[in-house]
Formats: C-alpha cells, structure tokens, sequence
C-alpha cells in the first residue's frame, strides 16, 4: 500500500463529490466583488486612491488571508463528511492503520486547499485587472508581486485546508467542525487581540498578509512557521482522537 | 434489476478452491464496555473456514461491536479477536484478505457507485478493471454505474456494499445483515454466493435478522443476547432440541428415561418428549427395560422457536445467562 495510492484515493474523494464546485463558485463570487468594488468603489473622500499604487493593489489582491480561512472551511467539511455519511468505515477497512489514513487525507486536502486558493487569487487577480482600466489606474503590481501573491494563497489555502481536517477529524460533524473553523479563525481573534495587543501579529489572517508581501508584523519565514503551527497543532490533535477512538 | 448476474460469474469463481487455507476467526474472552454499559461480555467462539456461520443476537446484543472489534474499528477492554491467529491491522492487504459489508449507508450521496468503488480500489491497490467487473457482476453496469448513491434504491446500496466486500477477492468475509433490501432473486443469488465461497474453502460469517434465510444458509450459529454467548455450534445439532419416542408403555419408559437424568414430557397416550438424552441412550433404556419401541426420532425446533428461546433473557429480565447452551 504506498503513499501515493493513498492520496490519489483520497484526491479522488474530494473531486468525485459537488463540494470543489461550491467553493470555486464561492471563489467566483468573491471575485466579480472584487471587480466591483475595483470599478465603483471610492474612499470615503470620494477618491481612488485605494488602488493609487503598487502597494494598494498587491494589498487589494492579496488572497492568503481569505485563503487560509475558506480552505479551512474546505478542509472541515471534507474530514467531518466522512463520518457524516460513515465513509470512514469503508476507508479505515481498507486502510486499518488510521494514521496513515488520515495523513493521506491531509495531503489530499492541503492539494485541494492549495489548487482552490489558487484559483481564488488568480480570479481576484483577474478581476482587478480587468476592473482597472476603468479607473484612472493602470495594473501597478510588480510580476514580483503577483508572484508573491498568488504563492502565498497557494500556500496559506494548503495550511488552511490541513487546519481544518484537523478540526474535522476531530469533532466528526459537519456542522461542529464549520462552527468550530469559523469561531477560531473568525470570532476568537479579535476577542483574543482585544485581550493581548501582541497577538493580533500571530493571527493566521495577519501571517498570510505577511506572507503576501502586504504586511510587516513578523518576519516572512517566521510568519510561514506560524502559519505551518496553526495547522500542524489541529492536525495533530485530530489525528491522535481518529488514532484513539473508536469507529461507531 | 435483480443481481442474476452474479450467480453466473461471481459464484463461479467461488467455486474454485483456495491455493491457502482461509483462515479462522476467532474471538477469545471478548469483553467491550461503553461507559457503565458492558456490550461485549467474555464472549469467545470461533469462525471456521469453509462452512457458513450465522451470527444471531436481538437488536443491541453486541453483534455489530463484536464484528467492529474484529475489524480493528473499535478496541476490546479485554481479550482479543484476531482472523487466523493476526489482528485485522496487522493485515498489509486487508481488502484481499476480508470482505465487510458493516454499514448499510456508508456512501457519499453525491458520488457516483463507480467512483466509490474506485476510491476503495485505489487505495487497496487494486487494478481500476476489477471495479467495472464487479459493478458487471452485481448488476450496476452501465448507467445505474455512474448515477449518484443518494438516487439509489436500498437494494442496489446492498448490491454496492457486496461489491465493494467482493473487490479484493476475499477469502474471509464478514456481512452483516447482507439480505438487507435485495429482492428474493437477490436473495436468492446471494444464498448461493456465500454457499459456493464457502464450499471453496472461504471463512464466512453472516449476521442476519432473517432467520428462515439464516436457516436455509448457515452451516453454523453463534447466538448472542446482551453481549454474551447463548448458543454456538452446528445448526443441525442446535435444532435437534429433543427426542421423540413412541412406546405402548409410556409409563415404564418415562420413570426409565428421567432415572437416567431426561427430561421427559408426555405428547399423548404413546408418545414421549425427551430432553438431555440421546437417541443411543434412549434406545438403550428402552431395551435395558424391555420396553418395546414403535418410533424414535429426533425432534427438530424451527430456528425462530430456538431463536426466542435462547433470548428469552433479554425479553424478561436477562437474569438467566448462565443457562448458555454451548454445543461446540
């Protein structure tokens, strides 16, 4: 039984089923909203200057935030279905040792999250520059920074996703796990920097903007270990509950 | 759609004999508790290959745990359940080894019986030319193939769920409630199949609700009620549940028979029930007493009758577990 196999098994789970479709209309969607706000949105004094320059643009387009937090949701919903509809019965009596199982599942679901975020930038990125030419403004961005960019979405959509099936893994209902997704990325940090001012630098919304080029909180390679610990700590955590508990 | 088919080409190949024994199953002093409740209780039996075992057990008796345990999907508190002497992790090609049907819906509604197949082939390693085969031999070719589970019927979920047990061709497998939804043609082919796997050689156990078809399949039983053993052995020797003797003289016979330790029950003027002897031992009171027979013969109880008997305990009050009635 070898790794790939595994993972090409579980590839085959997440794109055999609508759920890829829904997030990449969700993507689609927050695109054309991008584009929108590019052509008709102002600041409040009435101006542009939101997308004045290169800086504003790579920020406008920065992807790793939304990124991270989408294929999160990406990656709860394809750990905690499988219990949903007791599919990991099949799986672990295929594959009785559940790590090597679950880490397949990870792998699969970090491709996913990579592929879809991706695709999110890419389309936000699209978006904008086909926005643009109806403002005052030319595209501004460096290919250095669309680059940067579309990497770092890349790689926070793979660490969200494995933060998820963490946390799907880990409370096996759909529901819990989406609730659970959106309270730790989306309700507690705030309450959390409101608490500590210091770690509004080590929210995963922030670490992505790090990674993106659009930020300066912390260091780029610090904010990418940080940013491995957020998913790595759920993931771990699920895999030794699935490791322990029993299939009921 | 029946699953016809099947009978033609899958039970064909399970006619052929394995090259190596299947292997024995067997659980020894079992015990699985849930919180306060104990499901599983020092339950030990045995699964022999090449016969067709049934296992019985009222809802909730721990059936579906005991098969779990086997399987590596829940974990015993004490003893063990291993499939010829290994643990079923232990297996490096489980698929190959152990063919499950466990849960009736284990299926994504939005995914396709061919992808779901295919899934399982592939993580087994399986060749993508066996799924096509086995869709073929349970009658889920063509387009029933690729139209989402959620749109299938549950006899075609079951047809699915044998596939998917069918894949790695097994010579163990372990099916709970198989019958669940086919059609009596179904039925019918798949009696045949787990005859003709058995016949091969092949490690069967089947737990089943449907006891006339459990009587017409099993070779052996296991029963269980409230997560503890209350009968296993030979169907033919369960069922056997006394002997009957027809005699002109009654009276001598019975204080004969109960002097050896039967137990025994007048039917009418003539005909004597007796339990806890057996024919040999009654044929040689009657001529050690002189008393002439005109018949004797083995009583046999339908497995529905033995069935309520045996778990009568979870019906009333379960206080008498200890009358296990342990054959084998």
């Amino acid at each position: 039984m070898t790794w790939s196999r595994l993972i090409r098994s579980e590839l085959r789970k997440l794109t055999t089923t609508a759920m890829p479709l829904a997030f990449l209309a969700v993507l689609a969607l927050l695109a054309i909203v991008n584009g929108i706000a590019v052509a008709f949105g102002t600041d409040m004094d009435g101006s542009k200057a939101f997308i004045s320059t290169a800086e504003d643009q790579q920020s406008l387009m920065a992807f790793a935030a939304n990124a991270f937090m989408g294929a999160g949701l990406f990656g709860a919903v394809a750990a905690a279905r499988e219990y949903g509809h007791h599919t990991v019965v099949p799986t672990y009596l295929a594959v009785p040792r559940r790590h090597r199982a679950v880490l397949a599942q990870y792998a699969a679901v970090a491709v996913g999250g990579a592929v879809l975020s991706l695709i999110g930038a890419a389309l936000t990125m699209g978006a904008v520059a086909a926005a643009l030419p109806s403002t005052e403004y030319g595209f501004l961005v460096s290919s250095g920074g669309v680059v940067r960019v579309l990497a770092a979405a890349t790689f926070a959509g793979a660490c969200g996703a494995v933060f998820g099936a963490g946390i799907g893994g880990l409370i096996r209902n759909t529901g819990g796990a989406l609730a659970t997704a959106v309270l730790i990325l989306i309700v507690a940090p705030p309450l959390l920097v409101q608490l500590a001012t210091d770690t509004a630098s080590w929210i995963p919304s922030t670490l992505a903007n790090v990674v993106s080029g659009v930020a300066t909180d912390t260091g780029t390679f610090a904010a990418i270990a940080v940013l491995v610990a957020w998913a790595a700590v759920p993931a771990a955590v699920g895999l030794l509950a699935v490791e322990r508990r029993d299939v009921v | 759609m029946s699953v016809t088919s099947l009978s033609e080409s899958e039970v064909t190949a399970a006619n052929r004999s394995r090259q190596i024994p299947s292997p024995v199953l067997e659980f020894d002093r079992v015990t699985k508790r849930y919180g306060r409740t104990t499901v599983v209780d020092d339950l030990s039996f045995t699964v022999q290959p090449g016969r067709v075992t049934g296992f019985l057990g009222p809802n909730g008796s721990g059936k579906s745990t005991t098969i779990k345990i086997l399987l590596g999907l829940a974990s015993a508190d004490k003893g063990r359940a291993t499939i010829g002497g290994r643990f079923y992790r232990e297996f490096s090609d489980p698929t190959g080894t152990v063919g499950v049907i466990l849960e009736p819906n284990a299926f994504h509604p939005g995914r396709s019986g061919r992808n779901h197949l295919r899934i399982l082939a592939e993580a087994a390693g399986i060749a993508p030319s066996r799924v096509d085969g086995m869709l073929d031999d349970v009658g889920l070719s063509g387009s029933a193939a690729d139209r989402r589970v959620g749109a299938y019927s549950l006899g075609m979920r079951q047809r699915l769920s044998l596939a998917a047990a069918l894949l790695g061709d097994p010579p163990v497998l372990v099916l709970d409630e198989p019958a669940n939804g086919l059609d009596p043609q179904g039925i019918h082919t798949l009696r045949d199949l787990l005859r003709a796997r058995a016949a091969g050689g092949d490690t069967v156990l089947v737990s089943s609700h449907i006891l006339a078809e459990m009587e017409l399949l099993a070779d052996d039983l296991v029963v269980i009620d409230k997560g503890r053993l209350v009968a296993s052995g030979p169907m033919a020797d369960l069922q056997q549940i006394a002997n009957v003797v027809r005699t002109p003289d009654p009276n001598t016979l019975q204080r004969a028979l109960e002097s050896s330790g039967g137990m025994v029950e007048r039917a009418d003027d003539e005909t004597l029930i007796v339990r806890g002897l057996s024919l040999d031992e009654i044929g040689d009171q009657a001529f050690n007493h002189q008393v002439r027979v005109h018949e004797l013969s083995p009583k046999v109880g339908s497995l529905e009758e033995l069935f309520l008997s045996w778990t009568a305990g979870s019906r009333s009050n379960g206080e008498d577990n200890e009358k296990a009635k342990v054959l084998s």
